[in-house]
Order: structure tokens, then C-alpha cells, then sequence
């Protein structure tokens, strides 16, 4: 075959095809491209973790079936996240970080005893799985509450600090989420034997 | 094809000459594959000439040998030597103690991957009770190839629990490749249905597992980019271009038809 000549102004144009005389035939269809959210991880069977899901993850996340969403801000996530959860009736709980309004509350700020637990309160029970946790980055906010988790799962808090830190980025975990962590008093989150999933089950 | 016998020819010369200069050599071309990544650089030749050459592959890998050895068999290579004396070592102070703590032990970079398929660095005595009680697992799947500790079979034996082994030395510069077709071996394994909760592990849980993950997230057709992102995240500090080189360039085709034809794809979740 001859190189094709680049100053042919129908170099892209094939008469042939644009016509509809003749089919082209490919081999393989082109994969469709599936987009996980940013940190998205699975924690555990039906449990799944990750940064604010942007349209480009949507089609990952039917995948997943979700019933329920737990969005760690007291700030609305994108209006195409909110549309999205409309659109397939998944549930969207925010974390009230701050339980009197919140009206000096930051971006930033870290996570509060009351929202961990009103987040832990739902990932404990069954019923709204399968579940995805987030925040903007997937970081520190889920970190913080993934890790309460595997401290009521029993977890050592190496493993626990090593699992948070995995998904901090290049600048590292936070101490003080470290240390939320460790002292969080697994005692105050309700565990209803029968709603919990099969993995905190007492046996 | 005459650059390759050049090269060759260049090769041979250099070998003979002295180990500093082959090393020297090669080290020039891993540089310049790197500045002009994705196109057909130097390396490739060399590695083709190489190993269509016996005595000349014997002779570098000699000389390899020596100087990784001792010069800088650095420390990411480290981490991809099983080393059964340290796991016995630690295995054993770990046994006498082993009921002083009531805690959830998950081995170091445990994770789940996808449905019942799970990652870790080599799992010890400590975290046997997590593998049985926790995971509930059906079967394991090393990845090195030496042999496997006998306090892990024996635990495996108690619990019930089905060894898969398939040795694999890791995509390490310069001239060690994982083989297609014992990745391929290993995907049939993870994605089985049949052997889930399956729990799929090497050294350290970076490399090697990295690489198999990044092919099962192939399989659910992942973008490459967040196939790295998630490599990456479990390789740190020590991420390696060649493994996700691997990743990218994998030929699927072979176990996407037996997955089609056993009915394993969609993988669920």
C-alpha cells in the first residue's frame, strides 16, 4: 500500500463508506472505557469508598447497584451527583458534621465524633447496601470513617493507620485523624445483630 | 535486523572488554528508553540480541548477577526475594505469643480487589485467624516461586483451604518479564468462581499482585489510567514503569475467551 499522500485534502474521507455502499467490518468493538471514581476501593462485600463521583464515573457506579450514597460534607456535592442519585433512586445521606447549623464550618475541617457516627450508624445496617462512602477526595473524611470501622471490626491500628494512609496521597495522613481514630469509643455506634452484614456479625 | 547484529556485535565486544563497560552500556540505553518511551527504542533490540545469543546472555547475566549483587542489589529488589529463613524467624517468635492478642490481624496491604477475591503481602501466623474466620477463605494463590512455608500449609490443611501456586519472578530491570501466558494461568485461577473467597498474594503485595490486579481490572475494562492510580497506591513508595508497562501491554484475548466461554465476565461485585 502506498503511504497515503498528506496533502490530499480527503486524506479522512473514504467515498466508499460515507456513501453507505459499503460496510466496514472491525474485529473488535471498541471496549467501553469504565471510569472508577478517584480512591475508589471496595472495603468490604457491597462496601465501597472513594472521592466525589463525577459523571465520568456514573456508568461505573450503576455497576455497582448502589442503594445508598454517604456524602462526608456538610457542603452539596455537584449537581450532577445529586441529579444522578434522583435519576436511580439511590439514597444520599450527608454527614451533619456539625449538629447546630454548622455556619462556621470549613471545607476542611475534619470529621466530628456525631458525623462519624451518624455515618457508622448506616454502614452498619445492611439494609442500605450496597453502599458507597465519599467525600472530595476520598481521603481524610472517609479515611476517618472507614477506619472508626475497622477499629469496631475489631482491626488492629496498624493495619488501620496503614489503610488510611494508603489512600492519603503524597502529603501524607493527618494526625489528628490518627488520633480520632484511636480514641474513637466503638461502644456508641447501635450494631443490630440482625441487620448487620455477615462481616460484623458476633459469632 | 542489522542493528540488532550490531548491537549484538557491540554487546559481545563490551562483555569482553569488561563488566563496567556492559553495565554502562546498558544503563545508557534504560535512559534513553526512557526519554523516548512508547516508540521503538534501543532496549528492545538489546534484549532480543541478548537472549537469542546463549553464551552472551549467560555472560551478562553473569556479570549481572555480580554486580547486583553486590554493588546495588538494590532495595526494591529486596522486597521480591521470599525470604524463608526471616519468615520462619518471625513466624516462630510470632507462634509463642499468638494468643496474647484477641485483635483482627489483616496481613500488610490487605485489600479487597473485587466480589470474594482479596490482596495481601505474604500472610503470617498472625493473621491466620483473619484468613479463616474473617474471609472465610476457600483457596490461596501464591505468586513466588520458592517454596511455600509448611506453617502456612499446615494451617491451610486445618482450614480447609486450597493452595494455587503459580511462580512468577516479577517485572524487574533489566531483563526479567513476567510471561504472558503464567499471567494468563493466573487470572483462570482469581476470576473461578469456584475457588472464591480467594485470597491472591506474593512478597510484599506490591508487584506482582500489582500486576495481576491490574490485569483483572482489564477484564472489567477499567480506564488505564485509574489502573495505574490503583497500582501505584499499592506499590508506594516503590511503583515500577515496567509493571505498568505489563499492565498496559498484557494481551488479553486468550483469558477473556475462557472467560467467556466458562461465564465468568461481568466479574461480580
Amino acid at each position: 500500500m502506498a503511504e497515503p499522500d498528506e496533502d490530499d485534502d480527503h486524506i479522512y474521507v473514504n467515498e466508499e463508506t460515507e456513501l453507505g455502499t459499503q460496510r466496514v467490518r472491525v474485529a473488535h468493538a471498541p471496549a467501553r472505557r469504565i471510569v472508577p471514581p478517584l480512591n475508589f476501593c471496595p472495603v468490604e462485600r457491597y462496601l465501597y469508598r472513594s472521592g466525589q463521583p463525577s459523571p465520568v464515573n456514573f456508568p461505573f457506579l450503576l455497576d455497582l447497584r448502589l442503594k445508598t450514597i454517604i456524602w462526608l460534607a456538610n457542603e452539596e456535592p455537584q449537581d450532577t451527583l445529586l441529579e444522578f442519585c434522583d435519576a436511580h433512586s439511590i439514597q444520599l445521606q450527608f454527614a451533619t458534621i456539625n449538629p447546630d447549623g454548622g455556619e462556621d464550618d470549613n471545607p476542611w475541617d475534619g470529621l466530628t465524633e456525631h458525623s462519624i457516627i451518624a455515618a457508622l450508624q448506616t454502614i452498619v445496617n445492611a439494609d442500605n447496601y450496597p453502599l458507597l462512602v465519599c467525600c472530595g477526595m476520598g481521603r481524610h473524611r472517609t479515611g476517618t470513617v472507614i477506619g472508626c470501622l475497622r477499629r469496631i471490626m475489631g482491626w488492629n491500628l496498624a493495619s488501620v493507620s496503614e489503610e488510611y494512609r494508603r489512600f492519603t496521597g503524597s502529603r501524607g495522613g493527618r494526625i489528628l485523624v490518627e488520633l480520632l481514630i484511636e480514641a474513637f469509643d466503638t461502644r456508641l455506634v447501635a450494631i443490630d445483630q440482625e441487620r448487620a452484614p455477615r462481616w460484623l456479625a458476633r459469632t | 535486523m542489522s542493528d540488532e547484529v550490531n548491537v549484538g556485535d557491540k554487546l559481545r565486544a563490551l562483555a569482553l572488554r569488561g563488566p563496567e563497560n556492559l553495565v554502562q552500556l546498558l544503563k545508557q540505553q534504560d535512559e534513553e528508553l526512557e526519554s523516548k518511551l512508547g516508540q521503538d527504542s534501543g532496549i528492545l533490540d538489546l534484549h532480543r540480541a541478548i537472549n537469542e545469543d546463549p553464551e552472551l546472555k549467560q555472560r551478562v547475566s553473569m556479570i549481572l548477577d555480580k554486580f547486583y549483587n553486590m554493588a546495588e542489589r538494590n532495595e526494591e529488589d529486596v522486597d521480591d526475594i521470599y525470604d524463608a529463613e526471616e519468615h520462619r524467624g518471625k513466624s516462630a517468635a510470632r507462634l509463642r505469643d499468638v494468643n496474647v492478642t484477641e485483635e483482627v490481624v489483616p496481613p500488610e496491604n490487605f485489600s479487597h480487589i473485587v466480589g470474594e477475591i482479596y490482596r495481601s503481602s505474604f500472610p503470617r501466623p498472625e493473621n491466620f485467624s483473619f484468613l479463616q474466620h474473617s474471609l472465610r477463605l476457600k483457596s490461596i494463590m501464591v505468586l513466588i516461586p520458592e517454596e511455600y512455608p509448611s506453617e502456612n500449609t499446615d494451617f491451610m490443611a486445618q482450614a480447609g483451604i486450597e493452595l494455587f501456586q503459580i511462580g512468577m519472578s516479577g517485572n524487574k530491570e533489566p531483563f526479567v518479564n513476567i510471561p504472558w501466558d503464567l499471567l494468563t494461568r493466573a487470572l483462570e485461577v482469581a476470576i473461578n468462581p469456584a475457588n472464591h473467597p480467594i485470597l491472591i498474594h506474593c512478597n510484599r503485595g506490591k508487584h506482582r499482585t500489582g500486576c495481576l490486579v491490574g490485569c483483572i481490572r482489564r477484564l472489567q475494562n477499567w480506564s488505564l489510567t485509574m489502573i495505574f492510580d490503583e497500582y501505584r497506591r499499592f506499590a508506594f513508595p516503590k511503583a515500577r514503569a515496567l509493571d505498568q508497562q505489563f499492565i498496559e501491554m498484557y494481551d488479553e484475548d486468550k483469558i477473556k475467551q475462557i472467560a467467556e466461554d466458562k461465564d465468568w465476565l461481568p466479574i461480580r461485585w
